[in-house]
């Protein structure tokens, strides 16, 4: 039933009936606590990901090893990042991916695409919280597209160390949608500091943010922030 | 709404309206109604996403006397302009703004609040952008798609000391048969509660078709998945079994969220855990029928489509519970009035983001577990899945460039 399914997976696509693939669903879901059967379900998609399918189809395949994939589908799933119609099905089953291969090739892509693939692929290392991208996101705080640097200002707030909080506050964005990103990140640094006890760190930025010159709710949200830190309800 | 708010927006009521093309305070109407407040005193308000549920939501804030209704946002030119024209008829001019991209109302700094009502995909980036803004929030039920996205809106609702609620209003409307004996420890301690609903969220593959409505589709998809236009993808309708976005996994948890966030949302109600999420669910594939079994921190016991078993039915104890009197909404007006209310006076609303999410994600859980057939454990301070790779990889999803949350 399976080897039907992976027949019939060359002729999915948009409209067409979705029972004869669903045993590929099944079957990933069956294999959990199987490596075996896992590591050959895996296989059997990646050999599928790379022969000719519908986008569709291929989204589907993404989809599945979203929740099967390993460091193995990486080096098939990667090329997918620089591919207009792909980058984000590619990024579904890498942001997801735990495995630091995932990570890397994500970074990896940051030099590789620009526009809107770079900012999905800024927005994944983020929603990864992968620390080791900071010093690529703080470069990319410059980046002279806006939106760029408005992503990777939003991927350093979520990833929230000491690190990309200090790169945030010495940036100097000069469009506004960069700036507004740009403080709420650090409010963001500081909120995941103090959740991690570094009361001292986030108050630093705190106080950096309630000057008379920020916007008077950055200054509430600056002064909510202190009273947190002091261990105060704000 | 705190003396310094206040002031900040008569200051800028003095100064903006020759800068502003907006209607604020110099519309005739507002002028000859002595009933109403003065206008600085009003809360000025848009709406995005005036389909179905956003056009009931609109009407009634239009209606209060307590709300200047200023701006909308659809992606859809047929309700962007239909919408408009009520409006305008409503208040005798033209002023009303109409937006494609909400990004665009967001940035009105004369705009105190606005409520959303877009498919679920898009809440949980709206919900924030507008708290980054400065806007209070009505959201519609379901408020979030996944897991990550709740705690990410709680978050900016509170770093902006914004009045973010949820919006299920049967909530508190249709299980006061329930929740006022519960409250009143008639059941003593509750040891479960039964909710029964669904369906779950299904993948889309609906074919291709023409477009025959004006509609900027690649706003529609926003943060999903690209699709082709099919009418059945993006309609409004209530149906979850196929025929509307309700019954896509790309833009919704189907049932489980869209119903849940009602009859999870009493059950939480009911039995006094709206602070609480479960510490892990139970799968049962049992001969009579597949069901959940969530465990909360104090041991009460969620189930849902338990076999033989009425929605909302009730297994008290002989262990005494203290009554306690029942909260509801403030102000006049339902679920619209105690959020206006609260954009006055600051306080929580009945349904906060922070209760409305504990909700969500009861929804949530019971899709991975029948997703991935086995029960889970969760870790409610750190949302994850303790140990558990696999089900850690649907706490999220991610977004369509260029979307971010």
């Amino acid at each position: 039933m399976l080897n039907e399914a992976f027949e019939a997976l060359k002729k999915y696509d948009w409209g067409t009936d979705r029972a004869p693939v669903a045993p590929i669903e099944q079957a990933v879901t069956a294999s959990h606590g199987n490596a075996a059967a896992r590591e050959d379900l895996e296989k059997r998609l990646l050999a599928a990901l790379q022969g000719e399918l519908s986008r569709d189809a291929r989204d589907f395949v993404c989809r599945m090893l979203t929740i099967c994939g390993s460091a193995a589908a990486v080096p098939a799933v990667a090329p997918l990042l620089t591919d207009e119609y792909h980058s984000h099905m590619a990024r579904f089953v890498l942001e997801r991916i735990a495995a630091p291969e995932a990570a890397q090739a994500l970074r990896d892509a940051l030099a590789k695409v620009s526009g809107k693939m770079k900012i999905g692929v800024i927005g994944s290392l983020g929603g990864r919280r992968d620390t080791a991208a900071v010093p690529a996101l703080c470069t990319l705080l410059k980046d002279e597209n806006a939106a760029v640097a408005r992503s990777a200002a939003v991927a350093l707030g979520d990833i929230g160390s000491a690190e990309a909080a200090k790169a945030l506050q010495e940036c100097q964005p000069a469009a506004a949608e960069t700036k507004q990103a740009v403080i709420d990140a650090q409010l963001a640094c500081a909120e995941a500091l103090l959740a991690e006890s570094k009361a001292s760190v986030a108050m630093g930025i705190y106080k950096a943010l309630a000057g008379d010159d920020q916007a008077r709710l950055v200054r509430l949200a600056a002064t909510r922030g202190m009273l947190n830190c002091a261990g105060k309800p704000a | 709404m705190s003396k310094i708010e206040q002031s900040s927006r008569r200051d800028f009521l003095k100064t903006a309206s020759a800068a502003v093309a907006t209607p604020y305070i110099y519309t005739s109407v507002a002028r000859a109604n002595a009933e109403r407040p003065a206008p600085s005193d009003r809360i000025v308000m848009g709406g995005i996403g005036i389909g179905n549920m956003g056009r009931g939501d609109q009407g009634a804030f239009l209606h209060r006397k307590d709300v200047q209704y200023v701006a909308l946002c659809d992606v859809r030119d047929e309700v962007r302009e239909k919408s408009k024209e009520g409006i305008d008829r409503h208040y005798n001019n033209k002023d009303c703004q109409i937006y494609n991209d909400f990004r665009e109302l967001l940035a009105r700094p004369d705009i105190d609040a606005v409520h959303i009502a877009t498919p679920d995909h898009w809440h949980a980036i709206m919900v924030i952008e507008a708290c980054r803004a400065g806007k209070d929030v009505y959201c519609q039920k379901p408020e979030t798609l996944t897991l990550r996205e709740g705690p990410l809106m709680i978050a900016a609702a509170r770093r902006y000391g914004r009045v973010v609620s949820g919006g299920s209003q049967r909530v508190l409307e249709d299980y006061r048969k329930q929740v006022d004996p519960a409250w009143a420890g008639e059941f003593g301690k509750i040891k479960s509660i039964n909710v029964n609903v669904g369906p779950l969220p299904q993948l889309c593959n609906l074919p291709a078709e023409d477009i025959t409505e004006k509609i900027d589709w690649d706003m529609w998809l926003g943060p999903a998945p690209w699709q082709p236009y099919n009418a059945k993808r993006c309609s409004g309708s209530f149906s979850i079994n196929g025929s509307s976005w309700r019954s896509f996994s790309d833009y919704s948890g189907g049932g489980m969220t869209d119903w849940g966030a009602h009859h999870f949302g009493g059950a939480l109600f009911v039995t006094d855990v709206r602070e609480l999420q479960p510490e892990d669910v139970t799968y049962h594939e049992e001969k009579d029928g597949t069901y959940l079994a969530y465990r909360f921190p104090n041991g009460m016991i969620l189930y849902h489509n338990r076999p033989h078993t009425e929605n909302l039915a009730i297994e008290g104890s002989s262990e005494s519970k203290e009554p306690k009197a029942v909260p509801g909404y403030q102000g006049e007006g339902g679920i619209y009035g105690d959020f206006i209310h609260c954009v006055k006076t600051r306080e929580k609303p009945f349904r906060d983001i922070e209760l409305a999410v504990n909700s969500s994600a009861v929804s949530h859980l019971g899709n991975i577990a029948y997703a991935l057939k086995r029960s889970l454990k969760w870790d409610p301070a750190r949302q994850e899945f303790p140990g558990d790779a696999e089900a850690n990889r649907l706490v999220d999803r991610a977004r369509r460039e260029p979307w971010q949350l």
